[in-house]
């Protein structure tokens, strides 16, 4: 039953080009409006920072938790920050438990590179002694997918960092539920992800959307508005004229993103 | 010895401040996933699990298909997050695959699976959030979530952890309670029927003992199926626009 | 009085079998969320089986050498065999067929194959459509009379709409399946009906309804 879902996405992928024909959307927004998003940071405690992310019907899960772990041999005083991101099989009919496939890694790399990029953190704080830095896991959990994983998963991401909170350290071991206080944050950053039908670019796209769509692009953008991470997927291509404006767009439509991560 | 450096019991009381069958606060809500056919989240203390249901669908493979019923696939899985120590393997390990294994005997009896030959019906428990008694909680969860996405079932079933910490029987333990204890009894049971449907258990327990764990989990699981209920009527009986002022 | 029913409680204590329901040790018990009335059980969910002579709209799933494989919103596909046909269909088109046979592993075969061209098809769970239809089809003739649209009912709960007030037409259609266990259901449709064509404005549509098919001309 459920895996026809993946028809049905593409019968009313026919109906959202009608409708984009008439600069409509399946559910009346603006070509270039998000979705109602929200944020909900701390959901899990146990984590040493958490939140969860609301985009539409979309929500990702996000959880931070710190170890100590041995430095890369080439940063033997730089702490070590790693992304992974699950589509879990009760998100979609059509995802099944496994080692991550490329999308998943195409997502947790997307999101590991924004955060990166922007310099949010500084891992030069991590370091605890000789062989021994903090490293930090930060895990992307996609419950339920209905378009733009994407967006949903660098809110999560970044709303988890924004929550957590240093670790406190006693011999060279994690003290677990006592902190240093909040993880100090150089800046924030969110993604904007277009998809683009029949050529016309839509600013976050739910299913039958993205099943239309024949081109992506998502742009990370800080909260000083530099452009951290870009990823063109799909077959059609942009003009750079294209790109530039969908910059503007980006920097424009992702500030209530950034104002409420930052909250 | 360790244990009773430790105390887990003090005034005849739980530190926790519970008293020997009192449930941890237990909320329950229906529907939480746009996707999934049925879905469910639960926080038991400060346990969070996610539960959601696919089917019955199209068995793939299809050699694994069964003429005469359903199959039923679960999924138990812990993030990596989950819990208050270091960060987990993502993925089942081997104590989750055990753990679907035996939610998959309890749906495997809950379920009316004769009624859907050549399917398959997926279920899916996310531990997002862990304090002892996940399995307990990701199975009541589950159990919510089929009733969510339709599925005939023969009971809504429930259950609830019994231990014994310090020579004393209590209902609901947490992680503390559940690492300090004597002995962990995990059990889901069926009301209707009065059948244990998952019993595990670790420790050593006397026969008068294991009487009394089953009138507790029995006991235990009454409570927690009015909350199970109580998700239910809200997702399809009091959202209704007027539906208080008909009928 | 109603009650909210759950699986696993007592609805009957004498045996008696319908949809969502099973007997045990001679009582009904029901086995999905139910409401019961006075000594009526309605479903409040439940999946769609195939039952022979239904009418049911499909959508081509897969082309075969031997026919075609019919989605039916269903745990269960059809198989529409080309024996008989004399049109030929393409995967993702939305028809309306007729169940001839449904075996002991519900495998069930189609007959009376017919296009939907254009409008739009939305689905509901199947347990609301006989509320959907009404005594003697009144509902379905009161949203047409309403809608000025053509109404397809589907017993596997998906429905067609096409004609004028289409969005009118698919958000009554989601209140009586939203509302479908409440008592006064047809008073309540038709004013609500009254109230909207009156106002000439129509509320946002509910749901993500999606076209049946693109029209020929287009194609």
């Amino acid at each position: 039953m459920a895996r026809e879902s993946e028809i049905l996405d593409e019968i009313k992928a026919e109906y959202v080009k009608d409708l984009l024909k008439q600069n409509k959307r399946v559910d009346d927004r603006g070509l270039m409006d998000y979705r109602a998003f929200s944020i909900e940071k701390g959901v899990f405690p146990n984590a040493e920072g958490s939140a969860m992310a609301h985009l539409g019907d979309t929500k990702v899960a996000a959880g931070i938790k710190f170890d100590i772990v041995k430095p890369y041999a080439d940063r033997p005083t730089e702490g070590v920050f790693t992304v992974q991101a699950e589509y879990l099989p009760l998100a979609h009919p059509t995802f099944e438990s496994g080692p991550p496939r490329e999308n998943a890694i195409e997502l947790a790399r997307l999101v590991d590179r924004g955060i990166r990029s922007a310099e949010c953190v500084d891992t030069a704080s991590f370091f605890v002694e000789e062989e021994k830095v903090l490293g930090m896991f930060l895990d992307v959990y996609v419950l339920d997918h209905n378009g733009n994983l994407a967006d949903c998963a660098a809110l999560a991401g970044m709303s988890a960092l924004a929550n957590a909170k240093f670790p406190k350290i006693e011999d060279g071991a994690i003290v677990r539920q006592e902190f240093k206080g909040p993880l100090p944050l150089a800046r924030h950053v969110v993604s904007a992800t277009f998809e683009k039908i029949n050529g016309v670019p839509i600013l976050d796209a739910v299913s039958e959307e993205d099943t239309a769509s024949d081109g992506r692009i998502t742009l990370a953008i800080s909260s000083d508005g530099f452009l951290c991470a870009a990823q063109k997927a799909k077959s059609a291509g942009f003009t750079s004229d294209e790109l530039l404006s969908l910059f503007d767009v980006a920097k424009e439509k992702t500030k209530p993103l950034l104002d409420a991560v930052q909250k | 010895m360790e244990k009773e450096k430790k105390k887990l019991i003090v005034d005849g009381k739980r530190v926790n401040g519970r008293g020997f069958d009192d449930l941890r606060p237990l909320k329950v809500t229906a529907g939480v996933l746009k996707r999934a056919d049925g879905s469910a989240m639960i926080e038991w203390g400060r346990n969070k699990v996610l539960a959601a249901v696919y089917g019955p669908r199209e068995v793939f493979p299809k050699h694994l298909s069964d003429v005469k019923k359903a199959i039923i696939n679960c999924r138990y899985s812990m993030a990596p997050f989950s819990g208050m120590e270091e960060h987990g393997r993502s993925g089942p390990n081997r104590r989750a695959i055990e753990i679907g294994k035996v939610a998959k005997h309890v749906f495997e009896n809950a379920v009316l699976t004769h009624q859907f030959p050549k399917t398959q019906i997926d279920i899916s428990m996310e531990v997002l959030q862990s304090d002892g008694g996940t399995r307990v909680a990701a199975i009541t969860a589950a159990s919510v979530a089929l009733a969510d996405a339709g599925i005939p079932m023969r009971d809504l079933v429930q259950g609830v952890s019994i231990g014994r910490v310090e020579g004393q029987l209590i209902v609901d333990l947490d992680k503390y309670e559940d690492n300090l204890g004597e002995a962990d009894v995990p059990l889901i049971v069926s009301l209707r029927s009065k059948e244990v449907l998952l019993f595990q258990q670790d420790g050593r327990i006397s026969r008068e003992e294991l009487q009394k764990m089953f009138e507790l989990g029995f006991k235990g699981a009454e409570l927690v199926r009015d909350v199970q209920v109580q998700a239910l009527r809200q997702r399809y009986f009091e959202t209704g626009d007027e539906l208080n002022n008909h009928g | 009085m109603k009650d909210f029913i759950v699986p696993g409680e007592v609805v009957y204590d004498q045996p008696r079998r319908f949809d969502g329901s099973f007997v045990d040790r001679e009582k009904t018990f029901a086995s999905v969320l139910s409401v019961k009335y006075d000594d009526r059980v309605v479903a409040l969910k439940g999946l769609y089986t195939p039952v022979v002579s239904d009418y049911v709209i499909g959508i081509i799933k897969h082309e075969l050498f031997s026919g075609y494989k019919v989605d039916l919103n269903s745990p269960y596909i059809g198989m529409l065999s080309s024996r008989d046909l004399r049109e030929r269909f393409e995967v993702g088109q939305v028809i309306s067929v007729v169940i001839r046979m449904a075996d002991e592993v519900k495998e069930a075969e189609l007959v009376e194959p017919r296009r939907l061209w254009g409008g739009r098809v939305i689905e509901i769970p199947a347990v609301k459509i006989p509320r959907v239809i009404g005594r003697n089809n009144s509902m379905v003739s009161l949203l047409e009379q309403y809608t000025g649209c053509r109404i397809f009912v589907g017993k596997n709960g998906r429905v067609y709409v096409k004609g004028d007030n289409t969005s009118l037409a698919i958000e009554s259609v989601m209140k009586i399946a939203r509302e479908a266990h409440m008592h006064g259901l047809t008073d309540r449709i038709k004013s609500f009906l009254e109230d909207e064509t009156k106002a000439g404005h129509l509320a946002s549509e509910i749901g993500s309804p999606f076209q049946a098919s693109p029209s020929p001309e287009t194609k």
